[in-house]
């Protein structure tokens, strides 16, 4: 991504200026963010709102981010855009930059936080690996999200139908549906899905009235609903999405909402990104179009549609 | 005297199931070793071996009541009903697996046909519908063309269901342990083998003294030499390709069996105890001529088979996917290393305890199968 070099930017002259644009974007930001919330909490039928309506809510300033604007701005323009497509006319694709990820795991946390996600239950792991001998070492960190595979080995084996392509190419989960089997998660060659088996973390935990706080509130807080696939899932008695398969969906329901998936915006390095490949002018179109991007094990013929810059 | 022990055992291994069966029924999965990577446990295994006895027992079946075998007239009844109370073994083990074992009506209310695991859910409530027909046919028009017809339709059915099983790990294009086309065409024989193991220990050990009984076993006892023979080459075709394709997940599953933490289990149980002791038992006629040693090999064969199920299963999931992925996050049932928990052994003892109640409470109350073939 070309940025503007130190020496080119405007000195402090309009940084007063700037501060407080970004400050009120920021605020705008939050604002957006708490509403989404309450509505959220309050009404969850009614979130899935049209996309358009979306696509309406992302300010201006950022569907017309230019080609040197922050590239997160620059993927929420993108994001605005595709929304206002049928979901048929896009294909969601993710890219991760190994040169910038710096193995913070940043997006692993922020994904458990986003989809409420139990122990032994992990969307988007971060693999470490060292390369070489001492003295003359490295490493490597590699993000591994679902691959969204164009052609998913998880989905032909699965007995009731309960994990398909939606239109958009993002393969899902039918909490509802699925036995439980772990069919797709043997046929995954990515060890992308994993298993919920109904833990939570403040399970096991000290807990005295009057004396130790927090235990209940943090239990409370583990079983209150999270909101993949536009749909609240409380963790109530054994049901779903306890003993389902489950996996990253490139938060689906942050998308529908017109805001980038998590991980994504989470990234520190903003070494993950996120777009419409289908969009030409989209930062993911002229990234994958690179010839330093590989897909993982693309001999299998699965064709992710996560791609790595190395 | 037999009897009465098995009776024994069979109460005892319901007994020490019951602590399973009631943390499966009432607690959940918690307290199982399998998992998101070693996604398939000792339960699966013990399902692949159920179903393969109770597929290979029906197939043994067929000798009687479909091809008129006379050396093995009268004894089909018992090998139906040895494949009544298997496979319902089969069924629990692979249905206390299941996240949502209570939605296994989803099978057949929205299936998948194009899954193996949906084709294999059908398959088997059709072959326990064909196994009852059967039984009710041999216990009152046992030469009848309608039993033909059903043997053929079950006969049919246990070679699917057994080949089956084999493509359900097979599909897997991942695991290169798995994904070969001979996997599928194994299993059958596997089962027949199964069958055979079993039929021994029915006439060695409950059928009466005589000569006949002595030429079955001895027929049976020809059989189970090639079925071994055959069954250590498709073990040395499995392990050569794997081996000298040199695809690191291949030779890495190959290894934790040959040289891993369970390497006693595959060179003790399977090798030794379910492969070269039968054969070499069978092949001496001094030592198989008590029917009851003979009956004996096929508990060992039988033991072989368990054992080679799960060597089929676990090491092939134990190898990661992913350079890193078993470092990379932590929490429960995220371990490549597995071995069976308590309750899962638990589950699977009383299993085997309830399969060898229900023969023998069978072949002691019911009527028809009370009568021996002397009377038939």
């Amino acid at each position: 991504m070309k940025q503007t070099p130190q020496s080119e930017r405007k000195p402090s002259a309009d940084a007063g200026r700037r501060n407080f644009l970004r400050a009120l974007a920021g605020a705008a930001g939050a604002a957006a963010a708490l509403q989404m919330l309450d509505r959220l909490e309050a009404a969850p039928e009614q979130v899935a709102e049209s996309l358009a309506d979306a696509a309406a809510r992302v300010p201006q300033a950022v569907t017309e981010a230019g080609a040197n604007a922050d590239v997160l701005i620059r993927m929420q323009a993108d994001l605005a855009r595709a929304l206002k497509k049928q979901p048929s006319e896009r294909r969601w694709v993710m890219v991760i930059d190994l040169r910038k990820c710096v193995g913070c795991h940043a997006c692993t946390i922020a994904c458990v936080a986003e989809n409420k996600l139990p122990p032994g239950v992990v969307y988007r792991p971060v693999l470490e690996e060292e390369i070489g001998e001492y003295p003359n070492v490295t490493r490597r960190f590699v993000p591994r999200p679902c691959m969204q595979c164009e052609r998913p080995p998880c989905v032909p084996v699965c007995p009731v139908n309960a994990t398909y392509t939606n239109e958009e190419g993002i393969v899902e989960v039918n909490y509802d549906q699925c036995i439980g089997c772990r069919a797709c998660l043997t046929a995954c060659p990515y060890g992308a899905r994993t298993s919920d088996f109904g833990y939570t973390y403040a399970e096991g935990t000290p807990n005295a009235d009057g004396l130790i706080l927090g235990q209940a509130q943090a239990d409370a807080y583990e079983r209150a609903a999270n909101y993949e696939y536009g749909k609240p899932w409380p963790r109530k008695g054994y049901g779903s999405p306890m003993g389902n398969a489950r996996k990253c969906h490139f938060c689906q329901h942050r998308l529908k909402q017109g805001m980038l998936p998590e991980c994504v915006t989470t990234c520190i390095g903003r070494a993950t990104l996120f777009g419409d490949a289908n969009d030409p002018d989209s930062v993911v179109a002229q990234l994958i179009k690179l010839p330093n991007v590989i897909r993982l094990k693309e001999e299998l013929g699965t064709r992710p549609r996560v791609y790595y810059i190395v | 005297m037999i009897k009465k022990a098995l009776y024994a055992l069979g109460v005892i291994a319901v007994l020490l199931g019951l602590y399973g069966f009631y943390s499966r029924l009432f607690i959940g999965e918690r307290d199982v070793n399998y998992g998101s990577y070693v996604t398939w446990g000792l339960w699966v295994a013990m399902y692949l071996f159920f179903a393969g006895v109770a597929t290979g027992a029906f197939m043994l079946a067929t000798l009687d009541y479909l091809f008129n075998v006379k050396l093995f007239k009268g004894t089909g009844k018992y090998a139906l009903w040895a494949a009544l109370v298997t496979m319902p073994a089969a069924l629990i083990t692979i249905a206390f697996d299941l996240g949502h074992m209570e939605r296994i009506w989803k099978v057949y209310l929205n299936p998948n046909f194009g899954a193996p695991m949906a084709q294999l859910v059908w398959g088997y409530t059709l072959f326990l519908i064909v196994v009852i027909v059967a039984l009710v046919l041999a216990a009152r028009k046992p030469d009848s063309l309608g039993m033909k017809i059903v043997m053929s339709v079950g006969l049919f059915l246990a070679i699917f269901l057994s080949g089956g099983v084999g493509a359900l790990l097979g599909v897997n294009a991942s695991r290169p342990g798995w994904h070969n086309g001979m996997l599928p065409a194994q299993f059958p024989l596997f089962s027949l083998t199964s069958g055979a193991a079993l039929m021994m220990i029915v006439i060695g050990w409950f059928m009466p003294a005589g000569e006949l009984r002595s030429q079955r076993l001895r027929a049976l006892s020809i059989a189970m030499i090639v079925l071994i023979l055959v069954k250590a080459y498709y073990l040395w075709t499995d392990f050569s390709l794997a081996v000298y394709s040199g695809v690191p997940d291949a030779v890495a599953g190959v290894n934790l069996i040959l040289f891993g933490r369970y390497a006693w289990a595959f060179w003790g149980l399977q090798l030794f105890l379910g492969m070269i002791v039968p054969l070499v038992v069978l092949l001496v006629p001094g030592l198989s001529r008590s029917a009851f040693v003979v009956g004996l090999m096929g508990v060992f064969v039988l033991i072989g088979f368990a054992v080679a199920r799960s060597n089929i299963i676990f090491p092939a999931l134990a190898i990661p996917e992913l350079k890193g992925l078993m470092e990379a996050f932590h929490g429960p049932h995220l371990n490549f290393d597995y071995s069976p928990s308590l309750m899962e052994w638990s589950v699977t003892i009383g299993v085997v305890g309830l399969s060898t109640l229900a023969f023998l409470i069978g072949t002691d109350r019911l009527p028809f199968l009370k009568r021996t073939e002397v009377s038939r």
